[in-house]
């Protein structure tokens, strides 16, 4: 019972020796709890500071704007986040998310022109999941790195679809992939007299970030999807099946991929075979915000929608303030480099 | 799961179980029984293939020949999952915990798994968790209350994460419960803890395999011995029926054969002395001397810190405490490359990680201490004096081979290991440090690596021994240093003491070492 009573406060008597004062280790564990904290922090930090520059900030229309910004890059982090919590690392989700966007866009053109909007929504998410797979089976087969695979996979699908489906850009998609676009969730008339509106696509993304979550803690899959990610060799031994969990993983990446294609297309009301190019670092940045280690095993869906916002603000909001764009990267370049320094500071922590 | 223990047949039976590692042996025609309810010590030294074994019965490792029953059925391929839903658990040395899981989830996510076969698209009972959690902890005696089922269990102490170890292990319908060195690392009160939950166990009717080498223990819990020697089963009945010495001997088979290899006797200059060296959480207040051509061996259990004090004198490690003085001038030991500057060579334990390039030539793996040598001002390397110096370590190390442009990998481990401690020849180094030297070594190549320690010895060479092979640091050494808990606790002349002698202050506890 001793044993007992002296662990329900571990920290007293490790991180209390060598850290001055009672309150620093106690913030100090709670941020190790819970990195995303700092992120959410900083988001705050941010907004409050651009909105007393400029208050516009503040009005419906540009949090409407942000909300819109954050979509795509949301779904793909999701999906990064589930790979990145079992231990792997996805980076060919643009070129997944541009095939199915493309490639389903073609099919319909071509096709089938009147195929319902829900239909071709699926058909996006089924070509992602297969992609995703695709990448899992050789993950777990090759037992190469995951970034090595999907390097080459990220190649591969994009040069497959600029080979075989086309190169030139679809500029005018059907009708109904349009009126999802536009389909209209709320509509707010600034006083300047413009007209701003929340689609209704943007409700993929909380609906996405509830599914993860739901996957991630409430099912079986998702703790093994942990359990491999904290550490293989051990969850295999416990008859994990690894082969399952890394499939499992990339195909619903490649799912979530595959809704941003198609709701990539309908907000643009084209579909670009080129489309998402670069985009891999800014979400798995976002995900890293988000309080998931590069090495697997940790995160959550709430740390990671933080870290996409974060993200989404720096990218939107600093032109408000009048800082030039070409300072972004500088900025999410050091709150990278500050996370970094964060999580080895936590890692050494732990260590001790 | 209860119907299949009606028969008569015993629970679990291995008949002539080979197992190869590529050319490597760790098993050679293993006969093993384990009735139900029973408790069972595998003893044996290290590398005679107890660790296989028990990797063979979760189905971990799939035997090279042989067979495997279960309730009296053979079992054509003993999987993992397989071995779980027979109610096989496995408490793992190194745990085997999740450390990024909580308490609750390592616990009883596995039974679930097990319930499931193994499937993982089903949704989580989360009710379930938590009872079938504060069930199993209960067992073990911990209380299972929110604040410890919700710890993550990298955050835990040592202690605490064994037993969550072994709640794990009895959460699902276990019906033999393996323990790969349970106690190592507990103090005489868990222990006693320990004890209790085993005997609650085989109340039960559940087996339990002890691998261990604490042989009180096994005495105080009474059952089975069964002796391991290279790869094969050479003893087994009632413990009591065997004495200590009888266990001894069967173990090492060595009663007979105790050459000494050690002629030679140190010179009277010191070399090395260290002073209250310190690492925090590894070793402390550790001092002893050492003269030229002195071999001194250093022991004790894998976690006693001896293995974080070869690294740290190789500056491999840093050190927090303490001084360290080579032929009387204090020198600080920051790095490995500064090692190297004051003539401090290390071979570490594991050549294939560690040491060796192994897909490289004995040319290449016989020269990288000395490339400044063999280079030119302009920083080119003479490839003349690179062969005549891999050349001149080829022989002095008596390889199998002449042949410096055969890959390293090509060589037995004896002739590898040869190689990576003939490298360190070629720096005439004051002291050499050895990790492990025959590890996974056959006997005839052990004789080799012997007569090479010797021969360095001679030249005036200190040479620091890291091992648990007793008999090759008795046959080897002139004093032989017992580390246990991170200290120094004896200093024995190599001819006045036995393996009994030593293995005695190695596995003696905290509060017996105070006594």
């Amino acid at each position: 019972m001793t044993v007992v009573q002296h662990m329900n406060d571990p920290l007293s008597d490790s991180s209390g020796k060598t850290a001055p004062g009672r309150r620093a280790p106690r913030l100090f564990s709670f941020l190790q709890a819970h990195p995303e904290a700092v992120s959410l922090l900083l988001l705050v930090l941010i907004c409050a500071s651009v909105a007393a520059i400029n208050p516009a900030f503040l009005q419906p229309s540009s949090l409407i704007d942000m909300g819109r910004a954050s979509v795509v890059t949301g779904l793909f982090a999701l999906g990064v986040f589930t790979v990145l919590a079992s231990g792997g690392i996805d980076v060919s989700f643009p070129a997944v998310g541009a095939v199915a966007m493309y490639g389903i866009s073609t099919l319909v053109l071509n096709v089938f022109p009147d195929m319902p909007m829900a239909l071709i929504i699926l058909l996006c998410v089924g070509v992602g999941v297969l992609l995703g797979a695709v990448n899992g089976v050789l993950v777990h087969e090759l037992r190469a790195p995951a970034l090595i695979v999907t390097i080459g996979t990220l190649y591969v699908f994009r040069g497959v679809l600029l080979v075989f489906v086309g190169t030139v850009w679809l500029m005018e998609l059907p009708p109904q992939m349009v009126a999802f676009g536009q389909w209209s969730l709320i509509d707010i008339t600034t006083s300047s007299g413009v007209t701003v509106s929340l689609p209704v696509y943007f409700l993929s993304l909380p609906l996405a970030g509830v599914l993860t979550w739901f996957v991630l803690n409430r099912t079986l899959m998702g703790r093994a999807i942990f359990a491999v990610g904290g550490k293989a060799d051990v969850a295999d031994r416990l008859g994990y099946n690894l082969r399952a969990v890394h499939v499992f993983a990339f195909a619903f990446a490649g799912g979530l991929a595959g809704m941003a294609g198609a709701i990539q297309a309908s907000a643009n009301r084209m579909a670009n075979p080129f489309d998402f190019a670069g985009t891999e670092i800014i979400v798995i940045a976002a995900v890293i915000l988000g309080g998931a280690r590069i090495t697997g095993g940790t995160g959550s869906v709430l740390g990671t929608v933080i870290g996409v916002l974060l993200v989404t603000v720096v990218n939107n909001v600093l032109v408000l303030v009048g800082i030039p764009s070409t300072w972004q990267r500088v900025v999410v370049g050091a709150f990278i480099l500050l996370a970094a320094a964060f999580f080895v500071l936590r890692d050494r922590k732990t260590n001790i | 799961m209860k119907d299949r223990s009606s028969s008569d047949a015993p629970f679990l039976e291995l008949r002539g179980i080979h197992k190869r590692f590529g050319g490597v042996r760790a098993l050679s025609g293993v006969d093993l029984t384990i009735e139900a309810g029973k408790a069972y010590h595998l003893l044996g030294e290290n590398g005679c293939g107890k660790s296989t074994v028990i990797k063979i019965m979760s189905g971990a490792h799939a035997p090279t020949e042989g067979s495997i029953f279960l309730d009296g059925a053979l079992i054509p391929k003993l999987t993992p999952m397989a071995a779980l839903e027979a109610g096989i658990e496995t408490v793992y040395q190194d745990l085997s915990l999740l450390p990024n899981l909580t308490v609750a989830e390592n616990v009883a996510l596995g039974e679930q798994l097990v319930a499931g076969h193994g499937r993982l698209l089903r949704f989580l009972d989360r009710q379930r968790v938590h009872d079938t959690a504060a069930a199993a902890l209960s067992k073990v005696g911990l209380d299972p209350d929110r604040a410890l089922m919700n710890s993550v269990v990298g955050d835990l102490p040592l202690a605490i994460r064994q037993r969550v170890a072994i709640a794990r292990a009895i959460a699902a319908e276990a019906r033999l419960v393996i323990m790969d060195e349970p106690t190592t690392s507990l103090t005489r009160h868990e222990v006693e803890t320990l004890i209790e939950v085993v005997n609650r166990l085989l109340d039960s009717n559940v087996a339990v395999l002890f691998v261990t080498h604490k042989l009180e223990e096994c005495y105080r819990i009474g059952g089975d011995a069964i002796v391991f020697r290279d790869g094969l089963s050479v003893a087994q009945g009632p413990i009591e029926g065997f004495t200590r010495g009888q266990l001894a001997e069967l173990m090492t088979g060595r009663a007979i054969e105790s050459v000494r290899y050690r002629k030679g006797a140190p010179e009277p200059k010191v070399l090395l002395t260290a002073t209250r060296l310190g690492r925090s959480g590894s070793f402390r207040d550790i001092s002893f001397s050492l003269h030229r051509g002195e071999i001194l061996g250093i022991t004790g259990l894998s976690d006693s810190g001896r293995n974080e004090l070869a690294m740290a004198l190789a500056g491999h490690l840093p050190i927090d405490a303490g001084t360290i003085s080579l032929d009387d001038r204090p020198v600080s030991i920051g790095s490995p490359s500064e090692a190297i500057d004051h003539g401090i060579g290390y071979v570490p334990e594991d050549r294939l990680s560690e040491g060796l390039f192994i897909e490289k030539s004995i040319l290449e793996n016989s020269v990288p201490l000395i490339l400044s040598r063999i280079a030119s001002r302009f920083g080119l390397i003479d490839r003349g004096k690179g062969r005549e110096a891999a050349h001149r370590i080829a022989a002095e190390m008596k390889l199998n081979t002449a042949d410096i442009d055969l890959p390293a990998g090509a060589l037995s481990g004896g002739n590898q290991q040869r190689v990576l401690i003939g490298r360190w020849l070629s720096i005439d180094p004051r002291l050499l440090i050895l990790h492990g030297p025959t590890v996974g070594v056959d006997v005839g190549s052990k004789e080799t690596i012997f007569r090479a320690i010797q021969d360095m010895a001679d030249r005036g060479i200190g040479l620091l021994i890291v091992s648990d092979d007793l008999p090759e640091l008795l046959q080897n050494c002139d004093r032989i240093l017992v580390m246990n808990a991170g200290r120094i606790v004896e200093d024995l002349r190599a001819t006045d003491v036995d393996e009994d002698r030593i293995y005695q202050s190695m596995l003696a506890s905290q509060s017996e070492l105070a006594e």
